[in-house]
């Protein structure tokens, strides 16, 4: 070699102009610049003017991004998928084609990834799609893409996604705080879910989970709650919206869709219908309210919610402190409200409650909010199981009267209770009762105490 | 009078390269190149003897700044945009990846190499009299280049960066006393934050590599004064006729070896001070050797150069550095290992924090430092140094086996695993 | 050890030829690699809506975006910036005297964008509007435009 050294320069030289060539070809054909032109190639066709046809077909190949700061992202999906907004790539192939139903999350505000998943910082396919190593968002399957509607619309109804609305009812009813904590408040049995959705984002998994949880976590004590398909899609589509995300005021200030359903919904809940009337149905000491959208301007009839008095001084009508999108919720069902529609607000009234009834009412509402239900039972049949406890299982709570005072229960729901071990040898049971005191008022509690001793009596009455 | 040709020789002053004064010129005229002798002999350039590393090592540096410097333009010190420039560099700026490719495998193959050279000097005695002061220099290179190595880790704020420094910073709080300051000076904090980042930014960007720069100029300055580079003097008919002086010796009129007038040629005297003369003297074999320096060392130089630059960047055109996802702190990958090089220190540390992560390597330090101090046979010929080589072979072995142990053999929870399951596995 | 010194400086030079071109490849990439890709701005080219949010009269000013959207009846769309040429403040339009005041040193500009009076060294500039395929109008920052432009829809 020695020898030969002057042509090992010379061929050297030559290796180091030919690998930073290399490296210039490399760095100067990336895949999105192919997709691009093919883009154009596509845009041109039928374009009859020539002058017009090479403008397109040479237009400028550069990354397209997308600020995101609100949403602290960056997207460049549009690099090469062009045609989102182009009603004329109806039938265009993949990465082309056009996006339907777009309004009004268009890229520009939105971006592409907090909807669909995937890499937004990424400009090749693989990369982009989250489909590799080290990258925990990869693009969502198409059945679960409405999940990430509740991301940014945390609060009522989303138009078209019932899932939504199922699966956070399914969560309050179905006890599931007794073990989860979500945004600070549940039980410390089961993982905190207020960030599932950032931490799981496998679809298959979570559905698997709700189906049966052994399948996925195994020797999990989390009972099996024999939830049907749907239920389990359900839940699993509230659980991906649940992403704990910062993000800026123009994002959370439509945490709730102003639209007339949940208008309608908020029109109950306030009890309109006690003081109004639609179209002379209802009660009368307030005004007819049909056609009161076409009479007063919608900021009219904002003001009169925000402040009645501001309109009419002397008005009995209370200070409702709604937010803004439920303000918009009320006038857009007031727009659309007929008598029908206040007769059948009135059938499904419920009847006024004794103080002792609402307290009792009040003590199940606590019961299922808290997550009692998750291992009592909605029945409180109890009967989950709890291994290596005495009894196997957590116990019913139908004949608590029969063990214990109504005092001595309230003792145990303020400072909680670990079951006695059959066996001492083998480990401890998974499930106990957790303390209360700290989450609930004393109030709370003894609610709780009269509801369970409302269902002893009927039990006894037998 | 030509204009022209006055204007070029303001700037190019010296005499054509074509005469023996014009190649001497071009040497001690020039800022850059004027480190080097006119002359050397044939047996400085020869590649089996010292390989070049040194040279290799301080090319890595050079690309390493130049393609830092480069990467400086794009990166943030902030988390998370640091990661987010990180992704930028990788999917969006022009050869990007390229440059960011090239600074960390430099990076790998400068610690690699700066170890390489620590263990040619050895094994060809190089350390001893009078460049023992050098390789102590040399060890703090060493050390230095592992700071850089270390500081540069944590920049892409990715999961392996993150625990890697919080797995490193945490060995080096195991020092006693000083352990836990020096952990918070780094992190200006408790734990490894934005503050850390900045610090670490620092001192890779700016503190280590001007520390670096100014003792690789007193190293090349050093090498100049003591000879010039390593040579096989043992290999010499008459070793005993080439022969180097103590500098600064207090009774220097004793120390001149005593040579035949005849045969003795005075090479590389720099110049006389207060009667310190610095001599190296000259077999007359070697002395029908000697060469200019233009073009032979410079050739030679610009091969080695050539040769580590195109493979530097023939690795990072195929091969991808790594970036994982988001550092998260509350997330600690299992198993967490630090940087390569410091993990045959993480397994010393999971036998015993005390005496594996700080007395072990700080007597190992003290000990590698105290060699040229210690080891007073002045014979270079590896003959008559048997057990001196057996102990280093067994330092680096040593040191190789702890590394291939931590990297391959270790698994979630540092238990010891079958490396094939651990590769399979990962994660 | 054989060191032959013509040999090494043929080689040498076609060495050091092939080394120049690598290396002022490298200094033309490095140039390229300094130019950004994207930009951390708000984008040069934008949607501001369909044609039907815009109204005749007198121009609609976008805020955020620095422009104003003329709307003709015969004529049709035209965007001029509303960045004064002088020193790169906002200007308004006053109906009473259809003008544009620069509010920072009293540059008065016509309908047209021409300067009338003051300062400002050039007429407003008219950014190129053009309609996208969904039926919304875009303007391009990038692409100046006579005064004289106008958008038919």
């Amino acid at each position: 070699m020695e020898r030969r050294l002057p042509q090992f320069f010379f061929a050297l030289s030559l290796v180091a102009l030919f690998l930073m060539l290399g490296a210039v070809w490399q760095a100067g054909t990336p895949t999105w610049k192919t997709y691009q032109q093919e883009f154009h190639r596509l845009e041109s066709v039928g374009e009859p003017n020539a002058a017009a046809k090479s403008d397109v077909l040479n237009a400028a190949l550069v990354i397209r991004q997308d600020l995101l700061p609100g949403l602290q992202r960056v997207d460049r999906c549009t690099t090469c998928h062009l045609g989102v907004e182009d009603p004329t790539m109806k039938n265009a192939p993949q990465p082309f084609a056009f996006h339907p139903n777009l309004a009004p999350h268009v890229p520009a505000k939105f971006g592409c990834t907090v909807c669909h998943g995937g890499q937004g910082l990424a400009t090749d396919k693989q990369n982009a799609h989250g489909r590799v190593s080290f990258w925990q968002e990869p693009l969502l399957p198409k059945e679960y893409i409405r999940a990430s509607c509740g991301r940014c619309h945390k609060e009522g109804e989303v138009p078209g996604v019932p899932e939504l609305t199922d699966g956070r009812r399914l969560f309050e009813t179905q006890g599931c705080r007794g073990c989860h904590k979500l945004n600070g408040v549940g039980g410390t049995v089961g993982p905190d879910l207020t960030e599932e959705g950032a931490v799981h984002r496998a679809p298959a998994w979570l559905e698997r989970h709700f189906l049966d949880p052994n399948t996925v976590s195994r020797n999990s004590p989390m009972p099996n709650f024999h939830f049907t398909k749907e239920q389990a899609r359900a839940l699993t589509v509230y659980m991906l919206s649940l992403t704990n995300e910062q993000m800026g005021t123009y994002y959370s200030s439509v945490r709730l869709i102003p639209s007339a359903g949940y208008g309608r919904q908020l029109f109950m809940e306030k009890n309109c219908i006690a003081c109004h009337n639609i179209g002379g149905v209802g009660a009368k000491s307030g005004s007819d309210l049909l056609g009161v959208a076409k009479e007063h301007s919608a900021g009219w009839l904002d003001e009169q919610l925000v402040n009645p008095q501001l309109i009419y001084p002397g008005s009995t009508m209370p200070e409702y402190d709604l937010e803004t999108n439920a303000r918009k919720a009320l006038i857009a069902f007031m727009a659309s409200a007929t008598a029908d529609d206040a007769q059948s607000i009135l059938s499904q009234r419920t009847r006024p409650l004794t103080p002792e009834d609402a307290a009792i009412e009040a003590g199940k509402q606590s019961f299922a909010r808290f997550g009692c239900v998750g291992c009592h039972g909605l029945q409180l049949q109890g009967g989950v199981p709890n291994p290596n406890s005495q009894g196997g299982e957590v116990p019913s709570l139908l004949h608590a009267s029969d063990d214990f005072t109504k005092e001595e229960v309230i003792k145990i729901i303020q400072n909680g209770k670990v079951p006695p071990v059959d066996n001492p040898a083998k480990p401890a049971a998974p499930l106990y009762m957790p303390s209360w005191k700290t989450v609930l008022t004393d109030e709370d509690i003894h609610r709780i105490a009269d509801y369970l001793w409302s269902l002893q009596k009927k039990k006894d009455a037998w | 009078m030509n204009p022209i040709r006055d204007a070029w020789q303001s700037i190019f002053r010296r005499d054509p390269l074509s005469t023996d004064k014009g190649k001497s010129e071009f040497v001690f005229l020039n800022v850059w190149l004027h480190i080097h002798p006119a002359k050397v002999k044939k047996e400085n350039l020869k590649v089996k003897h010292t390989f070049y590393l040194g040279f290799i090592t301080f090319f890595l540096f050079l690309i390493l700044v130049t393609t830092g410097v480069a990467l400086m333009f794009y990166y943030r010190p902030h988390p998370p945009q640091a990661y987010q420039d990180m992704k930028d560099l990788q999917f969006v700026v022009y050869l990007g990846s390229f440059l960011r490719n090239m600074h960390r495998w430099s990076a790998h193959g400068m610690v690699i190499c700066v170890f390489l050279h620590m263990c040619r000097v050895f094994y060809t005695g190089s350390y001893k009299r009078p460049r023992q002061f050098n390789w102590v220099i040399g060890v703090i290179l060493f050390l230095l280049t592992l700071g850089l190595s270390f500081t540069g880790y944590l920049l892409p704020w990715d999961q392996l960066a993150f625990w890697a420094i919080t797995v490193g910073t945490n060995i080096g709080s195991y020092a006693p006393v000083v352990g836990a300051g020096i952990r918070e000076l780094l992190l200006g904090g408790h734990t490894v934050g934005e503050s850390a980042l900045l610090r670490f930014y620092v001192l890779h960007v700016a503190v280590l590599p001007a520390l670096v720069t100014l003792l690789t100029m007193v190293h090349f300055w050093r090498v100049r004064k003591d000879g010039g580079l390593s040579r096989p003097v043992w290999k010499l008919k008459d070793p005993k006729s080439a022969q180097l002086v103590a500098i600064g010796a207090p009774d220097t009129n004793a120390a001149l070896p005593a040579v035949p007038a005849s045969q003795d040629k005075t090479y590389g005297l720099m110049e006389v001070v207060t009667g310190k003369p610095i001599f190296e003297t000259v077999s007359a074999e070697e002395e029908e050797d000697t060469v200019f320096s233009y073009p032979y060392a410079f050739f030679r130089e610009g091969v080695a150069l050539l040769a580590t630059v195109t493979t530097v960047m023939a690795v990072s055109i195929f091969w991808q550095a790594p970036l994982e996802e988001l550092a998260n702190p509350a997330k600690t990958p299992n198993p967490a290992k630090a940087p390569w090089y410091f993990l045959g220190l993480q397994e010393l540390v999971s036998h015993s924090a005390l005496l594996g992560g700080v007395i072990v390597p700080a007597l190992a330090v003290m000990a590698l430092l105290a060699i040229p101090y210690v080891d007073l046979n002045p014979s270079r010929r590896p003959a008559d140094r048997k057990w001196a080589i057996r102990a280093f072979t067994l330092f680096v072995v040593v040191n190789v086996v702890l590394i291939i142990v931590g990297t391959l053999f270790r698994g979630p929870g540092w238990a010891f695993v079958a490396p094939w399951v651990h590769i399979a596995g990962a994660e | 050890m054989n060191i032959n010194r013509r040999r090494l400086l043929n080689w040498g030079t076609g060495g050091l030829v092939a080394l120049t071109s690598a290396v002022g490849l490298s200094l033309g990439a490095v140039l390229r690699y300094l130019t950004p890709s994207v930009f951390y701005e708000p984008p040069q080219s934008f949607k501001i809506g369909a044609p039907a949010d815009f109204s005749f009269g007198p121009p609609t000013f976008m805020a955020e975006e620095k422009i104003f959207v003329f709307r003709d009846r015969e004529k049709g769309f035209a965007v001029v910036n509303a960045v004064c040429t002088h020193l790169g403040c906002t200007v308004g339009y006053f109906q009473n005297d259809e003008r544009f005041h620069c509010p920072c040193h009293g540059s008065v500009f016509a309908a047209d964008g021409a300067v009338l009076h003051g300062p400002a060294p050039r007429p407003l500039e008219w950014f190129e509007v053009t309609l996208a395929r969904d039926g919304q109008l875009r303007v391009d920052k990038d692409h100046t435009v006579p005064a004289s432009y106008r958008l038919m829809v």
